[in-house]
């Protein structure tokens, strides 16, 4: 399901300067300053936390993951 | 060890499947063809590769211990997989490699076709390992009917129009039917033939469509990546987000190439690709990914703590 909150989240860090520094010093505040759900905010934290989520890089994204079917 | 050997079995399996065709020595040698392309990635050849090929046997060992009694259905699934794969090169027609491009599409409609003929007879063969007529029936309606949802989600992707697809919801909805109901039949029918009961059979079922959904993202990620999406002009979850939530210069760039798909737009793929990473883009799907794998390894700890060794599943979750 489409989640809202979770978009603005991104375009907020991403599209502001001063939440982006906000984030990557402190992710939980800038967090909880949005309606996510528990899931949401663990998916973000881990993202964040594996991939580096202001300067993850191709490669970085391009994780080890061959699809069951290669629905193109 | 296990899954060398489970791979094993499972080849064998097929070449006796494939065996009649031997009259055809040509059409014999397509459908090897075809499956190789899927069999080569069924034995864990390193450390990065998954057992994608097993899933439907690795749930079947978990909670029996054994396999070889549910390696006709086992056989019939791949079957069916490869030949979806076959009739979904010919609907989309954009890659070079595939039977259609190499051997064109009536062969490779005729090898589609005879694979799925070939997957039906397999499963009636599980009536040999001993396995009841109720099961074998169940087993064919299940299969049937996620394979009718897998149609389904991609009649949606072939007729839906750009705007209509550039909808997260949408999205969502059509790779659940196309691509996560494949991998949920896969856990649903291990689960059902080795006896589970309704409850564990929903759980593996759930589990199977969460990962499916989390491949599928995955699968999209890697196609804007490798700009392969970007110079087909494809509508996945990154662009679906950069067309939601940038503005200005960006959101019409976004719009001209996603949605309008006008002729003469000239673009470089990888000035797109690199919007969609600064705009947040490319991390937004990579967040909805990992909320897809993180339900799925809450199932998979669910069952743990039920008692059921689920470790073999967990190599398929990052």
């Amino acid at each position: 399901m489409k989640s809202q909150a979770l978009q603005e989240l991104v375009k907020e860090i991403f599209g502001d300067e001063g939440i982006k520094t906000q984030f990557m010093a402190n992710p939980d505040v800038i967090l909880s300053k949005f309606a996510l759900t528990e899931m949401e905010k663990r998916a973000v934290l881990t993202t964040h936390t594996k991939l580096g989520l202001m300067t993850s890089n191709s490669g970085q994204l391009q994780m080890k993951d061959d699809p069951y079917i290669w629905w193109d | 060890m296990l899954q060398s050997k489970l791979d094993r079995l499972i080849r064998e399996e097929i070449e006796a499947l494939l065996a009649p065709l031997a009259d055809a020595a040509s059409l014999h040698d397509l459908a090897e063809e075809s499956l190789a392309n899927a069999l080569q990635d069924s034995v864990i050849l390193h450390a990065d590769c998954r057992a994608w090929f097993l899933l439907p046997l690795i749930v079947y060992n978990i909670l029996c211990g054994e396999c070889e009694l549910a390696l006709p259905a086992i056989a019939g699934l791949e079957l069916l997989k490869v030949a979806a794969e076959v009739l979904d090169d010919i609907e989309d027609a954009d890659s070079a490699k595939s039977l259609p491009s190499k051997y064109g599409v009536p062969l490779a409609l005729n090898t589609a076709s005879t694979l799925i003929i070939l997957a039906e007879k397999a499963f009636t063969l599980l009536k040999d390992n001993g396995v009841s007529d109720a099961v074998v029936v169940s087993l064919i309606n299940t299969v049937n009917s996620y394979y009718t949802t897998t149609c389904m989600g991609q009649h949606l992707d072939l007729s839906l129009t750009p705007d209509a697809i550039a909808s997260e919801d949408t999205y969502l909805r059509v790779i659940a039917m196309k691509s996560a109901s494949v991998v949920e039949c896969a856990c649903y029918t291990g689960a059902l033939l080795a006896g589970a009961n309704q409850e564990l059979i929903n759980s593996f079922a759930i589990f199977g469509h969460n990962l499916g959904m989390a491949s599928q993202i995955a699968n999209d990620i890697k196609a804007v990546i490798n700009l392969k999406d970007i110079k087909n002009r494809k509508i996945t979850l990154p662009a679906i987000f950069a067309l939601a939530r940038t503005e200005g210069k960006t959101h019409r760039l976004m719009d001209e190439m996603f949605c309008k798909r006008s002729l003469g737009f000239d673009f470089a793929p990888d000035q797109i690709r690199d919007l969609l990473f600064s705009t947040g883009a490319m991390q937004y799907a990579a967040i909805k990914r990992e909320i897809y794998n993180q339900e799925a390894k809450d199932i998979l700890m669910r069952m743990k703590t039920e008692g059921i060794k689920v470790e073999q599943l967990q190599q398929f979750l990052n």
